[in-house]
């Protein structure tokens, strides 16, 4: 049986995507490209997608897991090869007219294997083997996105080996190798992967006046972006900082700051009580779900959702090192948009499939 | 799927990782307040005294040196005044006050504010060149006008002025089409329009720098956010002779006409001049309309360079090369003579020498010592039209010298064949006679004439005339000419400076050869003469020869426009530079241009 959809879950999406739309139009006038035409599109296509995806049942998707994955493990492979490169990067295929970046569509394949393989592990904790099975799902699509080179969205793929692994159930030993090995890897990254500008952005987030001009530039207009907007904002469209260009990125990682801007405390607050909704609501979706592979589903999703509202505002508001992850359904991007969309489309199947009363 | 799992530790899991998002999104939310309520006045503070700017940071454009060393093309620091148009409080107050400095006027300065372009952040260039009191009174207004700026920059300078306008060029804004393919550029930035300025732009052309810098409410600087620095372009030396070219420019004087002079051992150019000239600074900076509608309504086309764009017809200085052909193909030996009566019939017409008492009985040498045109239509008419244009081919003539500088004519040898296809009109046999005196339709250029005469002063090889020595650039095509034939030939020219009946005794006390030409604008009537002619219909006057007489180091090509008789014009005008070169290089190693 298939019970309706999540209206509450919709409505925070469509909020979102609301908030998104305004900000993107009143960015256009800055940036010099109409924005607001293109991601209106991929905003129809995803709400499109959510609820087409919604109505098909879950054990599909438990089924069409490893292809899905399989799949996104070819696409990766083959934009090494073929894709285009933007600032540095190949990470993207010309698709006519638009561009598809496969690193965000094989994360939501990575979410389904990762559930698919767990949901068959019965145990109150994971074996080594089962452990060691998530990681390298993990590790491979979170691999090559890494070989592109794209920072950001290699970053996003560590939520859903952390939510998986805590889910799946490790021994208290196990927890406390992963932090020193996490701490090991961070020292030695900082020593050796991270370039000084990198280094310069992580040293800003705790003396913000540590260089206010140079690397801590983006961060302190953000803030400034952000303050200015006051209690009621300065109005959509009005903004003097996002405006004028003092704010960089402004459409795609610094989009909150905008809205922040324009709509102030009250909007700000709007935003992230949506985000919260919505976070709320795929909590809600697994606690209904009665398979192990719906629930670890839904909490993957939501844990890497979670992970990018927080570490994407956390730049913005000052708190963490800029690190080029976007806000998820708010910054500027179809394929982030769409895939977006397909996760939360899988969630709502998880909800509409879900057993009561029986 | 099995059905009633035991999910119980799974959803406290998920529980606890749910409370952990939502403690954290508070953290969130307390950050938010205290950006916005608690510090919002802070902050809002803060945005006021944020501008940001982008400061184009101007390269250094190369030096332009002669081969001596002299500095033709240089760079003079200069005042401009920057305008950021997004800051300004009260856009129409600021642009009077600018149109006030007198730097630009007011109407043109409103259409550049509204067509400029979506980049914000840029400034526009409102004026450049900026006096002392200029200055003065932008920094004395600096607070009521933040948004003025007064920058230091570079304009273009010429120390030799008009004399070197042509060859070393001048400067243009860069067009609406280099603007959008290249995104470094700004839209005040100079690049070289003509000459040597747009042959080695590339070359001279700096990389632009820009500085992002953070500027309080009243335009005070407060930090660099961001520099890439400008990198200078690279100096460049040139071949030409800037002394050589001031006596040219002396030397023609108010005359229209240009010099060319080149080294026929390596094709090396020493002079490049046009007259009438202009000056070239005039484009260093804003050109107004009026001299701008000056130039080009100037009827004498200052802005034309004859030396490579006027194409003349070469009158007599063409008949050593049909005497050389003729001899090289057999019909004529060095002692075939012709009588010359001062005119002769051919194809039913009347053709005439300049001579009108006649030569009497003329030779080779002696053709080209009194320049004899009856000889020549004679040898034409064994030469016939097509071995005429096909050895005129072989010296340069009717193609680009590959010289390499923008928009070189070709001029043009006039064939049956080409009567046809671009006049489509029938050929006439009485052009062919033309021709044989470089009359009719036949013309070149005074470089192509310098090259060619080069071949004959350095023993049959064909140089390519260059300003800028390029190392892969082939040095020369040997023609392969019979030495004995070229020896005749370059004795009958030498009798021209030297012979009892030369056309150029004038130059008699210098080591030259060489041939002078009157090119007819008009065909002259029975019984008029042509110093009754009207300015404009006067002959054009040639001379093309070589110094000194053994192992010639430089061809100079003289052509007057309307200047009437190339022995009595053109001549002493070369003569005037063959001195001055002489003087120069009296033939002492160090000053042979062997190093080039």
């Amino acid at each position: 049986m298939e019970h309706r959809i999540d209206a509450w879950l919709v409505l925070a999406v469509a909020g979102i995507l609301g908030a998104s739309l305004v900000t993107q139009n009143a960015v256009s006038q800055v940036v010099g490209t109409q924005l607001l035409a293109r991601q209106l599109l991929w905003a129809c296509a995803g709400m499109l997608t959510l609820i087409i995806l919604s109505r098909i049942r879950l054990d599909h998707y438990a089924r069409l897991a490893p292809l899905a994955y399989g799949l996104g493990l070819a696409s990766l492979v083959a934009v090494l090869f073929f894709g285009e490169v933007r600032s540095g990067t190949r990470g993207w295929f010309a698709v006519g007219p638009l561009t598809l970046q496969p690193s965000e569509f094989a994360r939501v394949a990575t979410i389904l294997m990762v559930a698919a393989w767990l949901g068959r592990c019965s145990g109150r904790r994971l074996s080594a083997k089962e452990a060691a099975g998530v990681a390298a799902l993990v590790l491979a699509t979170a691999g090559l996105v890494a070989l592109e080179p794209d920072l950001g969205v290699t970053l996003t793929y560590l939520p859903v080996a952390v939510t998986a692994l805590w889910l799946g159930g490790l021994p208290r030993w196990a927890w406390i190798w992963l932090v020193i090995l996490a701490i090991f890897v961070g020292v030695a990254g900082w020593n050796t992967v991270l370039k000084d500008f990198q280094k310069e952005r992580v040293l800003t987030v705790f003396n913000p006046e540590r260089d206010p001009y140079g690397v801590g530039y983006q961060v302190r207009q953000s803030k400034i972006a952000v303050g200015a907007g006051g209690l009621a904002g300065e109005g959509v469209g009005q903004g003097s900082q996002s405006l004028l260009r003092y704010l960089p990125a402004q459409h795609t990682d610094f989009a909150f700051a905008v809205w922040a801007e324009a709509t102030g405390f009250v909007g700000a607050t709007g935003l992230l009580l949506a985000y919260a909704l919505l976070l709320y609501r795929i909590g809600m979706a697994a606690a209904v779900a009665e398979s192990r592979f719906g629930l670890i589903l839904a909490i993957l999703v939501g844990g890497w959702f979670a992970f990018q509202v927080v570490v994407n505002l956390g730049m913005v508001l000052g708190l963490l090192p800029t690190t080029g992850i976007t806000l998820p359904l708010f910054s500027y991007g179809g394929s982030s948009l769409l895939s977006t969309c397909v996760a939360l489309g899988v969630v709502q199947s998880v909800w509409r499939h879900r057993l009561v009363n029986q | 799927m099995e059905i009633r799992e035991d999910l119980g530790p799974v959803r406290l899991r998920a529980i606890m990782l749910l409370l952990t998002v939502f403690i954290l999104f508070g953290a969130l939310h307390v950050r938010i307040a205290q950006l916005q309520i608690l510090e919002g006045d802070h902050w809002r503070a803060m945005a006021e005294n944020n501008r940001l700017r982008r400061l184009p940071l101007a390269s250094v454009r190369g030096r332009i040196y002669d081969r001596r060393g002299h500095v033709l093309a240089d760079n003079l620091p200069t005042w401009n005044l920057l305008l950021f148009p997004d800051e300004a409080r009260n856009l129409d107050e600021t642009l009077l006050f600018v149109a006030g400095l007198g730097v630009t006027d007011a109407a043109s300065l409103h259409t550049r504010v509204n067509q400029r372009g979506v980049d914000r952040l840029a400034p526009m260039v409102v004026g450049e060149n900026l006096d002392w009191q200029q200055v003065a009174r932008v920094r004395s207004h600096q607070s009521d006008h933040p948004e003025l700026s007064v920058v230091a920059g570079f304009r273009r300078h010429y120390p030799f002025g008009a004399a070197t306008s042509h060859i070393i060029g001048h400067l243009r804004l860069v067009s609406e089409d280099e603007l959008r393919s290249s995104v470094n550029l700004d839209p005040s930035t100079r690049v070289g329009a003509t000459g040597i300025e747009s042959l080695a732009d590339d070359f001279l052309t700096g990389q632009a720098g820009e500085r992002w810098v953070v500027v309080s409410a009243v335009g005070r600087q407060l930090g660099v956010v961001r520099e890439n620095p400008s990198a200078s372009g690279k100096d460049l030396a040139v071949t030409i002779d800037a002394g050589l070219q001031q006596v040219a420019a002396q030397a023609l004087g108010e005359r229209a006409g240009s010099v060319v002079a080149i080294d026929p051992r390596n094709g090396a150019v020493r002079i490049m001049y046009s007259a009438p000239s202009f000056d070239p600074e005039l484009f260093s900076g804003p050109l107004s309309p009026d001299s701008w509608g000056e130039l080009t309504n100037d009827p004498r086309h200052p802005l034309q360079d004859r030396s490579l764009q006027g194409t003349y017809p070469p009158g007599s200085t063409i008949k050593p090369f049909l005497a050389l052909a003729a001899l090289t193909e057999g019909l004529v030996t060095p002692n075939w003579t012709v009588h010359c009566a001062g005119s002769v019939i051919l194809h039913g017409h009347r053709f005439r020498c300049w001579r009108r008492g006649g030569h009497g009985k003329v030779d080779l040498e002696h053709s080209l010592e009194a320049s004899c045109d009856i000889y020549y239509y004679q040898l034409g008419q064994r030469l016939g039209i097509d071995r005429m244009a096909r050895w005129l081919g072989i010296f340069g003539f009717g193609q680009p010298t590959g010289i390499g500088l923008p928009s070189e004519a070709s001029g043009l040898i006039g064939t049956p064949e080409w009567s046809r296809r671009v006049r489509g009109t029938p050929w006439y046999a009485g052009e062919a006679v033309s021709v044989s005196i470089g009359q009719g339709p036949v013309l070149a250029t005074a470089t192509q004439l310098a090259r060619a005469f080069a071949a004959l002063a350095n023993g049959g090889r064909l140089v390519t005339p260059h300003v800028v020595v390029d190392p892969d650039q082939a040095g020369f095509f040997d023609l392969d000419l019979d030495q004995t034939h070229l020896a005749r030939v370059k004795r009958g020219l030498e009798s021209v400076v030297h012979g009892e009946t030369g056309t150029a005794r004038s130059l008699a006390g210098l080591p030259v050869a060489g041939k002078t030409g009157t090119a007819q604008v008009v065909r002259l009537q029975e019984g008029v003469d042509s110093k009754d002619l009207a300015p404009h219909l006067q002959h054009h006057a040639w001379f093309v020869g070589w110094a000194p007489l053994v192992d010639p180091e430089i061809v100079i090509s003289v052509v007057v426009e309307h200047g009437g008789g190339g022995g009595s014009i053109a001549a002493p005008t070369a003569a005037t530079i063959f001195t001055a070169a002489l003087e120069q290089s009296p033939g002492s190693p160090s000053n042979n241009g062997s190093q080039e």
